[in-house]
């Protein structure tokens, strides 16, 4: 038992909470001077970028001490939760005996008592007169025997526990979070006039357009995205989402993140290799072409054989593989065969990029008309569970500091002796302002009591 | 969004060189008027602070015009990067400063903030003035609304910093005047052949040692405070000397452009590639790579401008610590001081609260998707409240009001400073387009 009394006063002393939040401070500091893990621009993990970035010994010091990831790490939230619990105790500490003295005054006090007040002052007059200028300045008077007890701006007090309860909410919110499915990110990127599926989700969200516009500075002035969410093959919404608009639907808010543009579809000619006269027009999709197309206004057709987006042989197989994901030096290798597939006319290998001439066998070649831009619009999705308790949480903790800072407690007591009466007044915030009310309500105050010191 | 308006723009340029001359001015009559004051006993020069205001409330006019001015010019609310900003904020410090003057009346207070307002709209004058149009991340209800709230937090938190030096002077000002006094006592008493008296002078309460070496820290802690103050002037003075002069070092085809001469240059650059200035090689130095070079050449400059401005009042004017030199001269109630403090922040602090995080916590949701990045700026943001936290705290404990409180609110005046200047010049984040020099 002695532990837990011991553990309650030191956290329910305000020098240890200010000691906590100073500490909490600094920790934050380190966070802001060593590059945290989830802000580095590097494709390299933290195991092998931190070593290099400050040094094999620094480096790996500060990952096993947690300061890559700061504001995650144990002792951070360990810190956060010492505060969490100071905060709890020192309120309920004062909370309940200043809820006691506050809702019972003591209205009968000795004149030692009022002379010890910020504001002291003797006049000619009796309590009636007083409680009379007091209730007309706001006061609620209380009365006993000679004595006369008035106050307002109580509620002032219970201001910072508001804003404690208002903090509580929040860190609720902070730590919830952690909790699994409260706090989810989808990320997808859309071509423009396609349709892609959330995953793991019932919609599916399609980008009509995407529009980029610039100053004539070349800053960009405008992201935005026409997009509709999908559900069942059904349109159920259809809005334009913007940097600073996000879109909301079922608990997700949809966010413009992105966006990417890369060739997309190329016109390629198909050209009789004798007279140089072109026979068609094949729009080549370079993401997902078709298997085969056919050529208008003849009976044959071009069979896709091979398509490659990044074009390159691998140097142990010598096989053609794709470099990358991107759509960088697309090569087709393709068959023209009659329609019914019944003979095969030619053979045909393209590479697009570059103007390359193409490579043949037969009496048609392939060559590249024009290719088109496809634009990507990415989208973030996120669905975050603890948004309306953090702004509720934050609500609370300013309509506590407001309670707190501009509502005024004033306390005073008034005694009556021999037809005159001796006026003891208290301000809990803001004494300038009572001495002024005082002199106005009373006249001149006498003298300050004991707090006052006389250095000036 | 509305084409700039170059004759509103160029109407905000002169409003805001008038309000720069009225608080110039008010800055001589309040400080001629509180020495006069002094050296006359108080027969003259008795209304001369009270000009001091009115010349800053014609000041803060002229700068409110002009902010109106350069927002219905360029079209958007002008608090959108750091000449904008920085501007404001010494708007907000002086209004935040008429509100606690008309609430106390102490002129003297004027003396002190108004200064903190001028270095203000002098820095903002390093940063480009011109208009920049909004990036779509800035195109919100919430740049207005984000970032003047928090600015006029902090214009509090500028009172508040400058009643607490005042109150730090003033503290020290009557412990040299009683050590005079004491010291003058023990000569008279040396000179009518008396035994010197026993034991402390009457007032003087013995002092700890731990009090004893609180107090001496506080001593040379305020010629640091004045050291980092001298660095700021020092370098905004420089800045502006050789941006409005028009010189330029570029490097890397134009990748960074230095207006101060290149000591420390940029990664990638090579020593000495812009000849050289009396036998020394320009660039000296360069950068390894993950270094802002040019930041770290501004520090340099800003490092060595101030020390050099230090020693030379130091020496020639002050003629001792600067910190002394000040306190035997400004005047007020030391516990009126403490008070205004106080209030300042207490004012302040909701303010702050909800301009500079609620409101930031908001936009960041909706524009980013998240309201808490721990991004750098917002996370100062955070450390400047806590501190302001600990101070409110710390009132409430015993032993903590007065000196060690008011040591609180400078602290945290620099934390402001830092999250403002600091973060942007040494730290990278999310908030780099208010990046500046």
């Amino acid at each position: 038992m002695a532990l837990l009394d011991r553990t309650w006063d030191f956290f329910a002393s305000t020098k240890v909470a200010s000691w906590i939040i100073i500490a909490l401070a600094v920790a934050s500091i380190l966070g802001t001077l060593i590059e945290q893990e989830s802000l580095y621009q590097d494709w390299r993990p933290p195991h092998l970028y931190y070593p290099d970035r400050y040094g094999e010994f620094w480096g790996n010091l500060f990952m096993k001490l947690g300061l890559t990831h700061t504001y995650s790490s144990v002792w951070y939230v360990a810190l956060v939760l010492m505060l969490i619990v100071s905060l709890v105790i020192c309120s309920l500490h004062r909370l309940v005996p200043l809820h006691r003295m506050l809702t019972r005054p003591q209205v009968w006090k000795l004149p030692h008592f009022l002379r010890k007040q910020q504001v002291v002052l003797e006049t000619a007059g009796d309590l009636d007169q007083a409680e009379a200028k007091l209730k007309r300045a706001g006061y609620r008077i209380w009365r006993d025997r000679e004595c006369l007890y008035a106050e307002k701006g109580r509620l002032s007090r219970y201001g910072p526990y508001i804003l404690h309860i208002g903090l509580l909410v929040v860190g609720f919110a902070a730590f919830a979070k952690a909790l699994p499915g409260w706090d989810e990110v989808r990320d997808v990127w859309i071509p423009d006039g396609q349709t892609v599926k959330v995953p793991g989700e019932n919609f599916a969200i399609t980008n009509h357009k995407f529009t980029m516009e610039l100053y004539e500075n070349g800053l960009p002035s405008l992201y935005a995205t026409d997009a509709s969410i999908i559900v069942d093959g059904e349109e159920v919404l259809r809005r334009t989402i913007e940097v600073n608009k996000p879109l909301s639907y079922g608990g997700w808010d949809i966010y413009q993140a992105s966006w990417r543009e890369e060739p997309g579809v190329a016109h390629l000619r198909l050209v009789e290799a004798d007279t140089g006269q072109a026979v068609a027009t094949i729009p080549f999709d370079l993401r997902d072409p078709a298997p085969e197309y056919a050529i208008e206004g003849t009976d044959l057709k071009l069979v896709v054989l091979t398509y490659l987006h990044d074009f390159i042989l691998d140097p142990e197989t010598n096989e053609p593989m794709n470099a990358s994901y991107e759509v960088r030096n697309p090569v087709v290798f393709a068959e023209v065969a009659t329609a019914d597939g019944a003979e095969m006319v030619g053979r045909i290998a393209l590479a697009m990029a570059g103007g390359q001439q193409a490579v043949y066998m037969g009496p048609y070649y392939l060559e590249v008309e024009r290719v088109d831009s496809r634009w990507y619009t990415a989208l973030k999705l996120h669905h975050d569970k603890t948004v309306p308790y953090m702004y509720f949480g934050l609500a609370i903790v300013f309509v506590g500091m407001l309670i707190t800072f501009f509502i005024y407690h004033w306390q005073v007591w008034v005694r009556e002796e021999n037809g005159e009466i001796l006026i003891g007044a208290r301000a809990h915030k803001n004494r300038f302002a009572l001495t002024r009310e005082m002199k106005r309500l009373f006249g001149a105050p006498q003298g300050e009591g004991q707090s006052s010191n006389d250095t000036a | 969004m509305t084409p700039p308006n170059q004759f509103l723009l160029d109407a905000a340029q002169w409003l805001l060189f008038g309000a720069f001359a009225s608080y110039l001015a008010a800055f001589l009559l309040y400080v001629s008027g509180t020495l006069g004051q002094r050296i006359s006993g108080g027969t003259r020069f008795s209304r001369t602070p009270g000009h001091g205001t009115v010349a800053n409330v014609i000041g803060v006019v002229l700068h409110g015009l002009a902010i109106v001015a350069r927002w219905q010019g360029s079209g958007f609310w002008p608090t959108s990067n750091m000449y904008e900003f920085i501007g404001f904020m010494a708007f907000s410090s002086m209004l935040a400063f008429l509100v606690l003057h008309r609430m106390y009346r102490l002129y003297v207070l004027g003396a002190l903030v108004t200064p903190v307002t001028i270095a203000l709209l002098a820095y903002s004058y390093v940063f480009p003035p011109e208009v920049t149009p909004l990036i779509p991340a800035l195109q919100s209800i919430w740049l207005p609304l984000h970032v003047s709230l928090a600015a006029l937090g902090e214009g509090f938190f500028a009172v508040a910093f400058g009643a607490a030096m005042l109150y730090l002077l003033r503290v020290r000002g009557l412990e040299l005047a009683q050590a005079r006094a004491r010291a003058a006592e023990e000569v008279a008493a040396g000179l009518e052949g008396a035994a010197p008296m026993q034991g402390a002078a009457p007032g003087a309460v013995a002092e700890t040692r731990w009090e004893r070496w609180e107090r001496i820290v506080g001593i040379r802690l305020m010629e640091v405070v004045f050291y980092l103050i001298l660095v700021i002037l020092g370098f905004t003075v420089l800045a502006l000397f050789f941006r409005y002069a028009g010189f330029e070092w570029i490097f890397n085809n134009g990748m960074s452009i230095y207006h101060l001469p290149p000591i420390i240059g940029p990664y990638g650059a090579e020593v000495g590639e812009h000849g050289s200035v009396l036998g020394i090689p320009l660039p000296t130095v360069v950068v390894p790579y993950g270094w802002r070079g040019k930041h770290l050449n501004t520090l340099l400059y800003s490092v060595v401008v101030g020390a050099v401005l230090y020693g030379f009042i130091r020496r020639f004017i002050a003629r001792g610590r600067i910190g002394d030199a000040l306190a035997v001269r400004v005047g007020g109630d030391p516990e009126l001081l403490d008070e205004i403090s106080y209030r300042a922040v207490a004012i302040g602090y909701p303010i702050f609260t909800l301009g500079g995080l609620i409101f930031a916590m908001i936009w960041a949701k909706e524009a980013w998707g998240r309201y808490w990045f721990w991004d750098p700026k917002e996370t100062w943001a955070l450390i400047a409240w806590l501190v302001y936290s600990a101070y409110l705290h710390f009132r409430i404990t015993a032993g903590w009001e007065g000196r060690r409180s008011a040591w609180l609110a400078v602290l945290g005046f620099g934390v402001i400073l830092f999250t403002l200047v600091g973060v942007n010049l040494l730290i990278v984040g999310l908030h780099s387009y208010a990046g500046g020099d």
